[in-house]
């Protein structure tokens, strides 16, 4: 019996020939990310541990993404704590505040993730770097262990197949078909089964799907608890990897006789654009029914929506517009080297003439609102990860999501709004 | 560790389907606040859901609960399981509960599909997480579930992530000296 990619990707990193679905293995990773909320108490708990070093400094990556500009004293002394570990640790490759960007986005825009690689991160939504057919695991606080031996005992998770049918209409996005499908996999939905410490693996009409398209894909099966999204990587994405790698890499692929979980449908080419209703992405209801709710607040930007594209797509629906009275905007560019390229192209000016705030790279409003936050009785839409009661700050915010085209285009006009109303998006639509 | 720690015998506490972590398992309060303190911990254990719940327990007692048990993956609750000396069995827990559950030591079984409806609150129970094998003594029923995976038992002795970790750093040292 064949394997999935993913299971092909766990034996090799195992030492392995064959892993199969409920194995306790030890693999040994590519690398380890730990993001910045982490890493001091991972030091603490190594050093009251005794243990004053790290497996291997050169495969562990510190990036910084949840506070890059310290808008309270806790992060400012975490800021601090994280420097000390990584000089003590002797880590290289330590991405500081304003260094990199978001930690989920810019190693897959570097290349330094690469399609067919195994990670660990403390992080879940480590599941982005799917999209590159790479596969990370994401462990939490037992990273600690990961930090110092290397490894942590790992169960192969069964895998669903999922095939995309047909071609998205202009105007309709990655994002959109991420909230249908964790409607799909929330319990009672439509695929008549959740996807708790499964890998979604996907198949299909993905070609239509680009680099950046696909990271998106991965965002809200995430909160649908999948360990990992799969997307197996076309040729533009192996071209792209073949000009932006920093190592070696093999795209991987299912056997035809792998086994499946289940495999599963989606007919993709009738989607409208959805919004997902304040809870989670798995609340997506097609945009119509919220169609002119008012809003306060919108967010482009987070781990699901932080690549150039969604950047390019924001921009095109803003461009020569103004976002409304009443309304704050917040762009936040996944990487450094967008914000870089948001000003080489012009489009910085686009988002800065239009009324927008530009963030630093990070993960922006997402992460608990530490910047750019909510009051109580406030409506938001973005393009947050997920939308649970507190997000943003405050737990009294109504908070919905949306694709970056329905958000730039709700903040426009003030209320939430179907982007196939306006020219420049169906364009940029049927272009991309 | 002898095979008698992985072997339970005692009253059977029955909780339902759905339970989260935050607000049923353990106060919300003790996760945010990063308490770790098994006496902090155990007075508040299941508090909401069954009163009183940690004066009724003696070791060896085990709770045993419908699908999804335990949403979030926080440890805090398992740290009070531990300690009171419980094992857990479950129709099914989100894999990263299951994983907080093991982390801390606790003896669990994740996939003991239909176990509600072959026990009732205080039947006597018997049920070996090394093997699988249950024993309802009360309503004289036998089933096998899924057991704690050999490779894990080591880990599980040493009482999970930290345990684990010391023995690993203990070792190495050891080797480093030596060597």
């Amino acid at each position: 019996m064949g394997m999935t990619a993913v299971e092909k990707i766990l034996a090799r990193a195992s030492g392995k020939d064959v892993v199969k679905p409920d194995d306790i293995i030890f693999p040994n990773p590519d690398m380890v990310i730990i993001h910045d909320g982490l890493v001091a108490a991972a030091k603490e708990e190594m050093d009251e541990l005794g243990i004053d070093e790290v497996f291997d400094p050169d495969r562990i990556f510190f990036v910084t993404d949840h506070d890059v500009i310290y808008t309270n004293p806790r992060a400012v002394e975490r800021g601090f704590k994280n420097r000390i570990a990584a000089k003590e640790w002797g880590i290289k490759n330590f991405y500081d505040a304003g260094q990199g960007g978001h930690g989920h986005i810019f190693p897959l825009e570097r290349g330094i993730v690469v399609p067919g690689m195994f990670m660990f991160d403390n992080d879940r939504h480590c599941t982005n770097v799917g999209g590159a057919g790479a596969v990370a695991f994401r462990i939490g606080h037992e990273v600690s262990t990961v930090l110092a031996t290397g490894t942590v005992w790992t169960q192969v998770p069964k895998t669903v197949r999922l095939t995309f049918k047909g071609t998205l209409q202009a105007g309709v996005y990655a994002r959109d078909i991420g909230f249908v499908m964790a409607s799909g996999f929330k319990k009672g939905g439509f695929f008549g089964m959740g996807i708790d410490y499964r890998v979604l693996e996907l198949a299909g009409d993905l070609d239509q799907f680009s680099l950046d398209q696909r990271v998106a894909l991965t965002s809200s099966p995430t909160e649908m608890r999948a360990i990992s999204i799969y997307v197996p990587p076309s040729a533009a994405v192996r071209a792209y990897y073949d000009k932006h790698a920093q190592r070696p890499y093999e795209a991987v692929y299912s056997d035809p006789d792998a086994e499946y979980e289940a495999e599963l449908e989606l007919d993709i080419g009738a989607l409208e654009p959805q919004v997902a209703l304040m809870g989670g992405p798995q609340n997506a209801t097609p945009l119509k029914d919220v169609a002119g709710k008012r809003i306060d607040h919108a967010f482009i930007g987070s781990c699901g929506s932080g690549m150039w594209e969604d950047l390019e797509i924001a921009a095109a629906a803003l461009k020569g517009n103004k976002i409304a009275d009443g309304v704050r905007l917040f762009v936040v560019p996944g990487t450094q080297d967008s914000t870089k390229r948001l000003q080489e192209t012009g489009m910085m000016g686009i988002f800065l003439d239009a009324g927008a705030f530009v963030l630093p790279a990070s993960c922006g409003v997402c992460a608990s609102g530490r910047l750019g936050p909510t009051h109580a009785g406030e409506v938001s839409i973005s393009t947050a990860a997920s939308n649970q009661a507190g997000r943003f700050g405050n737990p009294d915010s109504e908070l919905f999501l949306g694709s970056p085209a329905t958000v730039a285009v709700s903040a426009i006009r003030g209320e939430i709004t179907d982007p196939r109303t306006f020219d420049s998006i169906v364009q940029f639509g049927q272009g991309s | 560790m002898s095979a008698q720690d992985w072997h339970f015998r005692g009253r059977c506490f029955k909780f339902g389907d759905d339970i989260p972590h935050a607000n049923k398992v353990i106060p919300q309060w003790a996760i945010s606040g990063r308490h770790f303190n098994p006496d902090e911990l155990i007075p508040h254990l299941f508090e909401g859901l069954r009163p009183g719940f940690h004066k009724e327990v003696k070791p060896g007692d085990v709770i045993v609960t419908g699908e999804n048990f335990g949403m979030g993956p926080k440890m805090n609750g398992y740290i009070a399981m531990q300690a009171l000396g419980l094992g857990l069995m479950c129709e099914s827990m989100p894999f990263l509960a299951y994983r907080a559950a093991l982390g801390v030591g606790l003896k669990v079984l994740n996939t003991c599909e239909g176990i509600t409806k072959i026990t009732a609150q205080d039947d006597e129970v018997e049920i070996d997480f090394a093997s699988g094998h249950f024993i309802n003594h009360t309503q004289n029923i036998e089933e096998f579930y899924r057991p704690v995976p050999q490779i894990l038992h080591e880990f599980v002795d040493l009482g999970g992530s930290k345990g684990w970790l010391e023995k690993w750093n203990k070792e190495k040292k050891a080797a480093r000296a030596s060597g």
